[in-house]
């Protein structure tokens, strides 16, 4: 079945004055279903009201056009009615005359006491009943946004289009009118299309959020589900917990937008000094007790004495926000959860193959999933009494949160929970939660329970709220968990730099990984431009020994937050296969074909081993062996595709060559 | 309680008398200072006229030698010899007839280049050309097509009016906001309906300012076209007077061009605000 709007590649570009001319919109495309409610969001001058007065036929494209039911849009018309921004309002018509106008055009044919019924209903729609003999002059701004809708609702267009409706009121008046018309038009099932600033006024009324890019050349650079379900209030959407991830996953979207506007006033170029290729590198990084080697490194000097003069640490609002960072070449390189370079190389969500390379690995362990305190007071203390309470309760939703589609957490919790019989897609919703927000998610009862680093499971610990059911020690302990980044590309262009990046944060890690210094870097993660969480929620497992909220006395985990020893670095390969077992088993990507190739180009033990050989560290990959679990499986690294196979719960697995040079040729 | 009462009920009334008593007060004290400004004047005036052998009487001679016409507006002794209410109604008819076909046909052919752009363009030219030929200019012309005093001072005064609103009828239609248009436009208003619902509502406060400004210049064109023509009308009368010497005549005329000036541009201040829409008065 067609679209009900469907923008079909439209182009704008506007002739200027001086001759030459002016690309304000590119190659537009965007479906749109009968009674969806969309969002054109952008900084301003990014040609969303453009594109809207395309739709509404006041515009005509240079290329491309739109059609509603099938038939293209060529002039302006009743069935496209349009709010305007400053209402737009006859002034010498009172507001009834200014309803009655339109419904008295468009509706010629109905019997003049029909029309008059239809003015009347929906001046009451509005709550305009005291001010219908007044003139717009004399009534308030939001009055007159409410008699616009009501002009625009009345005359029942087949499609609503919103321009900046609410821009110029007052945020209480907003509000009020904001939830009016989700009301009216979860009513009237009415397909809308929406221009806006804010953020939150998109997420609570639409569908979809569609990302704008800056202009010149705007396109659509992302669009966004809000999966929130309906009929919404204020309160249901922002207690969601997907609501401040979708928040933060727009604003990170704007964010970019206007650093890439300053970025074409100002390019970076590379600064090659001390026999470097690049010596000025942005560094992405999550707010986790895991980040120490990076801060270390910066704080300690180890960049410094590697020749990585001018590292700058910037730290990223979610691992969505890496990986767009590294993919965009913002980021030099970044931290990255352990299964991001395999996943992105692979292509996932949708995405075209990037290639991407580790060569190190920057901590081990760190991770433990938490849940809800009430779960143990209902006497949870493993995965199958988890899976208990689940099917006792098959009309409540038990919502866990994870980080990362790719993440250790994600594949780690999905493993945790598969092992006592509760399948991750089916018996329980995961989410993906930037981690400083899963506390307050946790607080708020949206999630039942999350897997996460640290600090965020001793936080909530230490609040009351959860308890820790287990560590990742208990599940499979020694694990990989966070990675070194870099594009293949930007590895190739600077080798020398890569090598000396690893050098610094190899040694960084050592130095993290001395019990002795630790209370020195506890001080550098708590600053506010690194985690900023207070030391007595970093303290648990990282020098303290770790409380789970069970009762149980604390215990000694020296092995929680494992940096360096126990031959913590190197990139090895069978991890990385796992991994790839793992992505494939939840659908997340194919299973290569060619997994060994795939291996080899993304997990770089050779840049490792030259790293460490210049450093006089000890060059051994660890031995290749298989691994061993909790819950008594064994991952044989020579049969991945019988390992998958002897998997119960699982999605469909794809296998499939994954070619990513093909690609890589554009 | 009723001593309270009455002593209330007083206390009002006296508060409402000296309201009114003050309101009298004020408007009093804005007729003060012209009052003063026009005593003084007609004093200076008296003094420079006073000597012997001054070329103008001074105010006190003007009012006993024009006490006559003053005081009878209404003879009529046929031909040009008529009081001076016939004399100014013969005006008025003349700058009525031109005036109003000034601002018929110019408010149409306003709308018209204000809609049609390329009208605009093609005679927004001619018109500034014409709009600075100064109204006498005309007259020779149009007696020489039309052959008859009488239409050609009205042409005169058509012509001179004409111009001012023409251009303002065209820019207010230019400026009508653009969002008035695309509500037209989306809604597919008809013809009829955009013409009276949003184009003429939105371009009244320039039609009216051109009006205005045309009702002031055709009183002007009058005085100076009758003066030329002959015949009965206050332009003509105070031509005549001249001839003969009265001045005393031509100043009284003076004076009562300019009372029926002031009049006339009243009273059209007064019919727009009668028409303009509240929401559409220009500041």
């Amino acid at each position: 079945m067609s679209a009900f709007v469907e923008v079909d590649h439209i182009d704008q570009v506007f002739r200027l004055p001086s001759g030459g001319s002016y690309v304000a919109l590119r190659n537009i495309e965007l479906k749109i279903q009968k009674g969806e409610f969309v969002s054109l969001v952008g900084h301003s001058g990014c040609g969303k009201s453009t594109l809207l007065n395309i739709v509404a036929g006041l515009h005509r494209p240079t290329q491309g056009g739109v059609l509603l039911e099938g038939r293209e849009i060529k002039q302006p018309g009743p069935d496209r009615m349009m709010v305007f921004q400053n209402y737009s309002l006859l002034p010498w018509l009172t507001v009834r005359e200014n309803i009655a106008l339109a419904v008295d055009e468009v509706m010629a044919s109905r019997p003049r006491g029909e029309r008059r019924g239809i003015v009347e209903h929906h001046i009451d729609m509005v709550g305009l009943r005291q001010a219908a003999e007044q003139r717009p002059s004399q009534i308030s701004g939001g009055m007159k946004q409410r008699v616009a809708i009501a002009r625009a609702l009345a005359i029942r267009p087949k499609l609503l289009l919103l321009d900046e409706p609410f821009g110029a009121l007052d945020a209480l008046t907003r509000g009020g009118l904001q939830e009016q018309l989700i009301k009216i038009c979860e009513e009237t099932h009415a397909t809308c299309i929406m221009v806006t600033h804010d953020v939150d006024e998109a997420l609570f009324l639409s569908d979809r959020v569609v990302l704008l890019t800056n202009g010149p050349e705007a396109h659509i650079g992302q669009i966004i589900e809000v999966t929130i379900p309906r009929p919404r209030d204020r309160m249901k959407v922002v207690n969601h917990p997907n609501y401040y991830g979708l928040r933060s996953e727009i604003f990170y979207f704007l964010n970019q937008q206007k650093r890439a506007k300053k970025r074409k006033a100002k390019p970076t170029a590379a600064i090659a000094r001390n026999g470097l290729e690049k010596v000025n590198l942005e560094l992405g990084f999550i707010p986790l007790t895991d980040c120490a080697p990076l801060v270390v490194a910066k704080e300690m000097g180890f960049f410094t004495k590697h020749g990585l003069e001018e590292v700058t640490l910037s730290r990223e609002p979610s691992w969505k926000a890496v990986a767009e960072g590294i993919a965009t070449q913002r980021l030099d390189a970044a931290q990255m959860v352990a299964g991001m370079p395999l996943a992105l190389t692979l292509g996932f969500e949708g995405k075209a193959p990037l290639p991407i390379v580790t060569a190190l690995v920057l901590a081990r362990n760190g991770n433990a999933i938490t849940l809800a305190k009430h779960f143990y007071d209902e006497g949870v203390r493993t995965p199958q009494d988890f899976r208990a309470v689940v099917m006792q309760t098959p009309d409540k939703v038990h919502t866990l949160g994870m980080v990362h589609a790719a993440s250790m957490h994600n594949l780690m919790l999905r493993y945790w929970l598969a092992a006592g019989g509760v399948d991750p897609d089916r018996d329980v919703n995961l989410t993906v939660i930037p981690p400083p927000q899963m506390v307050a998610n946790l607080q708020s009862g949206n999630i039942s329970g999350y897997c996460v680093g640290e600090p965020w499971n001793s936080r909530a610990v230490q609040e009351n709220l959860g308890f820790v059911i287990a560590t990742d020690l208990d599940i499979w302990a020694g694990h990989l968990e966070k990675v070194l980044g870099v594009r293949e590309d930007w590895a190739e262009k600077y080798p020398q730099t890569h090598i000396a990046l690893v050098k610094a944060l190899l040694e960084a890690c050592e130095y993290c990984d001395d019990y002795r210094n630790r209370e020195e870097i506890l001080e550098l993660l708590s600053r506010p431009h690194y985690v900023g969480s207070p030391p007595q929620y970093l303290r648990p497992g990282f020098i303290d020994p770790y409380t789970r909220g069970t009762g149980t006395a604390p215990q000694t985990l020296p092995r929680y937050n494992q940096f360096y020893v126990d031959k913590t670095n190197c990139p090895y390969r069978v991890e990385g296969l796992w991994i790839m077992t793992q992505l494939a088993r939840w659908g997340i990507t194919p299973f290569p074909k060619n997994w060994i190739e795939i291996l080899d180009r993304v997990r770089r033990v050779d840049v490792f081993g030259e790293a460490a050989r210049e450093l006089g560290l000890l060059d051994i990959e660890p031995d290749r062996g298989p691994i061993h679990f909790f819950d008594g499986t064994v991952f044989d690294p020579d049969d991945p595709i019988h390992y998958l196979n002897s998997l119960k719960i699982k999605r469909d697995i794809r296998i499939e060559e994954v070619l990513i040079d093909a690609l890589e040729a554009v | 309680m009723t001593a309270e009462l009455d002593q209330g009920s007083k206390r009002r009334a006296a508060s409402r008398r000296s309201g009114i008593l003050s309101g009298i007060g004020k408007q009093s004290q804005k007729l003060v200072p012209p009052a003063i400004a026009l005593a003084i004047f007609l004093v200076v005036w008296q003094l420079l006229c006073s000597s012997p052998d001054a070329t103008l009487p001074g105010p006190i001679q003007t009012l006993s030698e024009t006490w006559e016409l003053i005081i009878d507006p209404f003879f009529d002794n046929g031909g040009t010899d008529k009081g001076l209410f016939w004399q100014i109604l013969a005006s008025l008819s003349r700058v009525a007839i031109g005036y109003t076909l000034a601002a018929v046909i110019g408010i149409a052919v306003g709308i018209l280049i204000g809609t049609v752009k390329i009208m605009y363009q093609a005679l927004d030219p001619i018109f500034q050309v014409l709009r600075t030929v100064p109204p006498l200019a005309w007259l020779p012309l149009s007696l020489a097509a039309l052959q008859q005093s009488n239409p050609s001072a009205i042409f005169v005064i058509f012509i001179t009016a004409v111009w001012p609103i023409i251009i303002n009828t065209a820019v207010g239609v230019q400026q009508i906001p653009q969002d008035y248009n695309n509500v037209a436009k989306v809604l597919r208003l008809s013809r009829q309906k955009y013409f009276f619902k949003i184009l003429l509502p939105a371009a009244v406060p320039y039609i009216f300012s051109g009006l205005k400004i045309g009702i002031g210049l055709s009183w002007l064109a009058i005085v100076a076209a009758e003066m030329l023509i002959g015949g009965v009308g206050i332009g003509f009368f105070i031509w005549d007077a001249w001839n003969s010497s009265r001045i005393s005549e031509i100043i009284l005329a003076i004076i009562y061009v300019g009372i029926i000036g002031l009049l006339l541009d009243r009273l059209v201040d007064y019919v727009s605000k009668l028409v303009v829409p509240e929401e559409q008065k220009q500041g």
